[in-house]
């Protein structure tokens, strides 16, 4: 199979190797993981990578290892997070899933890939983000009495292109050019995700096809015109209301149509198995500096986590790392747009029933006739009728809480970043920045707050002056 | 002293006169050069130890002179001197101050987000090989990843952490793209000082994404009739109006001393990681450095590390606009004469009459008619090389880096990339080429889609 030349031809070899002895040796299926530590930033001062296979015993009685064995199975080998998840597909897509599953767990252990990805992470991405202390923020938030939460921002706005939807991007674009692909697919809402993709497919030299819904293109036509400078091809969806959940469904429908020769990068935690578990993997290196970042400036361990949720990518990669921490506390923020009884919002978690949207059964927004309600958020990150099928088990479970804030608490959150840290955050992030009017009070002194600044704002200068009228 | 050498002219010294007849009293002021050069044989190894004599006798003057040869000084009317003089003090104890400079090693790495990655661009690597498939090895300094998305925040956010420890309140700049703006603007909110950005009217058309950053900021954002050489000249009266509550803050490496130096010492980081990186990842040093120049600050931040490295070549690039001979163009180290400007002796566009030339250049950032006192030095000592490269050819180049690396240049950052196209074939297999990728071009996609449909390009 060829590849494209690069330095680390001999590298795409040896996953070709490992890829078939996996696939030619059934009986190391199934697996569980213990815990998958794959990325990890070159600067740090943790021990090489690890990566831990083991075998569920069928003899677990202790509560804690109960607990513990719920909190492996996450997903368990059928893609499932309890009840949700899974492969909701049509039978032309099981095969390519179940082979991107595949190669997905043996890259894990792939040295030279993880070397390949960390160098990647490191000098193009930008990595690692900082843990950085929002001290006039943290003075806002302070009681009267001097008294309140310490408010730790994670940098994800810093990473090229600006949000931490390339983490995701570089890495299923590396995966894909391993498998042999040539050609890259991706849905895209407000365009960030598509001019991620882009961006990573120009890098690797991948042909790159978004699909786009046509009213989004009218409203977001620069970064319609980004995609292209990329050398991305943008195709318009008309069909259905022409939005981000009619370009979901027309890229599986390409995807469906050229699975041999095509990559779908999803650009979220949502999809069928193995999309929610690859995606979170991919975005884990966010909790695992953050682990390490706290150690170093504390000595310890976040007490709370806040990111907002859209599909979930970003809360997931936050989170992950201390799912197992019950001492951590995991808020997850929704979009509530004009509010939760108008009918226009995205809050999925708080509103939503369980049902199937492309692909996972996860909780998501439809009407009595199980129709998509169309969602609304002045952000168009957070637009997405749906949520990640792991976060609507971590909401039954009760290991996370999830709020919701509307378009008007995001916008007056937006400005205070903007005034007192000179940070301003994108829209979507700003829905976690508003969360924390709610939280702070009620947070004994010194709590640590590590809030994940998801992306930069730039792109919503505009929507933003129109509404705060400077 | 450089005031007391040319007494009649501080005097009558309007602030945007240029002077070339002070070129007469160059040759009084700068003996060391002029004989230098004038005695210097044609061998190389004594031309390159006087080159370096040259550049340390510099740096150990330049606390008192704040001059760089028969460049720089302190051009200013009577009033700012003392102001000046506190700076310059305050900026020498604050370098030796281990807590500022640990409290300024935070913001930058938790604030800013440095140290910014040594990136290898391997297709634009691939993309200049010859048919051989012989060429340099490309890498870009990141300074695009930085906080607001240029090299600019690294002056800002130190400087303004000086204001802060002198007691000022507010702080005045100048901005050409804005970016300088954005980043005082930032700075200044997390620091909690008043700021004020001066901003030509023509420049906020062009860059208008980053007024209203600056404005969500919670800058002021002043207007001016024309370009940033306007506005400097407008922020620097509106500081004279308010010395002891208010701070200048230069945004680049122009200005009465203190100013140059201060900048290019903290833009100096960008060398200092570059050498670090160059040695973990190849073990040795830059060969070529290149960097675009409008006023110098980010190829001075590059280039300041590896002065004394004679075997570093640097490579500054300029702006040919519309072309060097169209009248159009903005390089000043070029096709300038020497003259003072904004406080401080330089090369500049200026005509026969010593009226400033409107300079103009695609990319904002580079619009200016003067330069950096220290590169005009560089550049007469024969240290650094100064090329130019037109709007099409930074265009060009921009689109390249895009479509090759999926990393958008500003179009200040793509000139210095342009030039690659006529250096990669003139150098050895493997040579290690270092461009400052000085800042990202999210803030010229839209004149870029605009110039493409202009021209009836084929937007893919």
């Amino acid at each position: 199979m060829a590849f494209s030349s690069s330095s680390s031809s001999s590298t795409a070899c040896r996953a070709q190797t490992d890829l078939s002895s996996h696939l030619r040796s059934p009986s190391l299926l199934p697996r569980k993981f213990n815990r998958v530590t794959p990325f990890r930033a070159s600067n740090s001062r943790c021990p090489t990578v690890v990566c831990k296979f083991t075998r569920m015993a069928a003899t677990a009685v202790d509560k804690e290892l109960e607990t513990a064995a719920e909190a492996l199975q996450r997903p368990d080998s059928f893609g499932r997070f309890g009840k949700f998840g899974g492969k909701y597909v049509p039978e032309t897509l099981m095969y390519a899933l179940t082979e991107l599953e595949a190669a997905f767990k043996s890259l894990a252990t792939d040295y030279e890939f993880q070397k390949e990805l960390e160098g990647i992470l490191r000098d193009y991405v930008g990595r690692e983000s900082p843990l950085y202390f929002a001290e006039r923020l943290t003075d806002h938030y302070k009681r009267p009495d001097g008294k309140g939460p310490h408010i730790y921002l994670k940098r994800e706005d810093l990473n090229h292109t600006g949000a931490h939807k390339i983490n995701n991007a570089v890495a299923q674009a590396l995966l894909a050019k391993r498998l042999g692909k040539k050609r890259i697919i991706a849905e895209t809402g407000a365009g960030q995700h598509g001019v991620a993709t882009a961006t990573v497919c120009a890098r690797f030299g991948l042909q790159c096809v978004i699909y786009m819904g046509a009213q989004d293109m009218e409203r977001q036509s620069l970064n319609v015109f980004r995609m292209r400078l990329l050398g991305a091809e943008v195709r318009a969806v008309h069909s259905g209301t022409a939005t981000l959940k009619d370009a979901t469904s027309e890229a599986i429908r390409d995807w469906v149509t050229n699975v041999e020769s095509t990559h779908y990068i999803l650009g979220s935690v949502a999809g069928p198995h193995p999309y929610p578990m690859m995606v979170r993997e991919f975005h884990a290196v966010i909790g695992k500096e953050t682990r390490k970042q706290a150690l170093e400036k504390w000595g310890g361990k976040p007490d709370v986590l806040v990111a907002c949720v859209g599909g979930g990518s970003n809360a997931m990669g936050l989170f992950h790392e201390f799912v197992d921490d019950k001492d951590v506390r995991l808020i997850g923020v929704e979009a509530a747009g004009f509010g939760l009884d108008s009918g226009k919002h995205a809050a999925t978690l708080t509103k939503g029933e369980i049902g199937v949207l492309h692909g996972a059964m996860s909780y998501l927004l439809q009407d009595e006739d199980g129709q998509i309600v169309e969602p609304h958020s002045i952000s168009a990150g957070l637009d997405y009728p749906g949520v990640g099928p792991e976060h609507s088990f971590l909401k039954d479970i009760g290991r996370a809480e999830y709020y919701s804030i509307t378009d008007e608490e995001a916008l007056e959150a937006f400005k205070r970043l903007s005034r007192l840290e000179g940070i301003i955050p994108a829209l979507e992030t700003s829905h976690a920045l508003a969360y924390l009017e709610k939280l702070c009070p009620t947070l004994p002194d010194g709590t640590k707050v590590v809030l994940n600044c998801s992306g930069r704002g730039d792109k919503d200068v505009q929507t933003a002056i129109k509404h705060l009228e400077l | 002293m450089h005031m007391a050498s040319i007494p009649k002219f501080s005097t009558r010294l309007n602030f945007n006169q240029p002077l070339r007849a002070v070129e007469n009293h160059a040759q009084i002021t700068c003996s060391a050069l002029a004989h230098g050069l004038l005695t210097s044989s044609n061998n190389h190894m004594t031309k390159t130890s006087h080159v370096l004599r040259l550049i340390d006798q510099t740096e150990e003057g330049l606390s008192n002179t704040g001059k760089f040869g028969r460049f720089g000084g302190v051009f200013v009317p009577e009033t700012l001197v003392t102001c000046l003089d506190k700076l310059a003090a305050e900026f020498n104890f604050i370098l030796r101050d281990s807590q500022f400079q640990s409290e300024l090693a935070v913001a930058l790495r938790d604030y800013v987000g440095r140290e910014t990655p040594l990136y290898f661009a391997e297709r634009l690597t691939d993309y200049y090989k010859n048919s051989k498939g012989e060429g340099p090895d490309i890498y870009l300094k990141r300074e695009d990843l930085n906080h607001d998305g240029a090299h600019k925040m690294n002056n800002a956010i130190a400087q303004a952490m000086l204001a802060k420890r002198m007691g000022r309140k507010s702080v005045v700049a100048a901005t050409g793209a804005g970016q300088h703006g954005v980043a005082t603007a930032a700075a200044c909110a997390k620091l909690s000082l008043d700021c004020s950005i001066f901003m030509g009217n023509v420049d906020e058309e062009r860059q208008s994404s980053n007024v209203l950053r600056m404005k969500h900021l919670g800058a002021r954002v002043k207007s001016v009739e024309g370009t940033f050489k306007d506005a400097t000249s407008e922020a620097i009266r509106d500081w004279v109006g308010d010395l002891d509550n208010s701070y200048y803050l230069a945004g680049t490496a122009v200005g009465p001393h203190p100013c140059p130096s201060m900048v290019r010492e903290f833009q100096s980081v960008i060398g200092k990681e570059t050498r670090k990186q160059a040695i973990e990842k190849w073990g040795g040093k830059p060969d070529v450095l290149v960097a675009c120049v409008g006023s110098g600050s980010n190829a001075l931040g590059m280039f300041h590390e590896f002065v004394r490295d004679e075997e570093v070549r640097l490579i500054g690039v300029e702006a040919a606009g519309t072309g060097i001979d169209s009248g159009k163009h903005s390089a000043t180290l070029s096709k300038g004469d020497i003259g003072v400007y904004h406080g401080a002796m330089s090369y500049l566009l200026q005509d026969d009459e010593g009226q400033i030339i409107g300079p103009h250049s695609i990319g904002v950032g580079l619009e200016y008619p003067g330069v950096s006192p220290e590169l005009s030095f560089l550049k007469d000592i024969g240290r650094a090389e100064i090329y130019t490269v037109t709007d099409e050819e930074a265009l060009h180049a921009y689109a390249v880096l895009c479509r090759l690396e999926g990393i958008f240049p500003a179009l200040e950052a793509a000139h210095a990339l342009a030039y690659l196209g006529k250096l990669c074939p003139a150098l050895p297999n493997g040579t290690k080429v270092v461009v400052n990728c000085s800042g990202r071009g999210d803030k010229d996609a839209d004149r870029v889609f605009k110039y493409q449909q202009q021209m009836g390009l084929a937007t893919f």
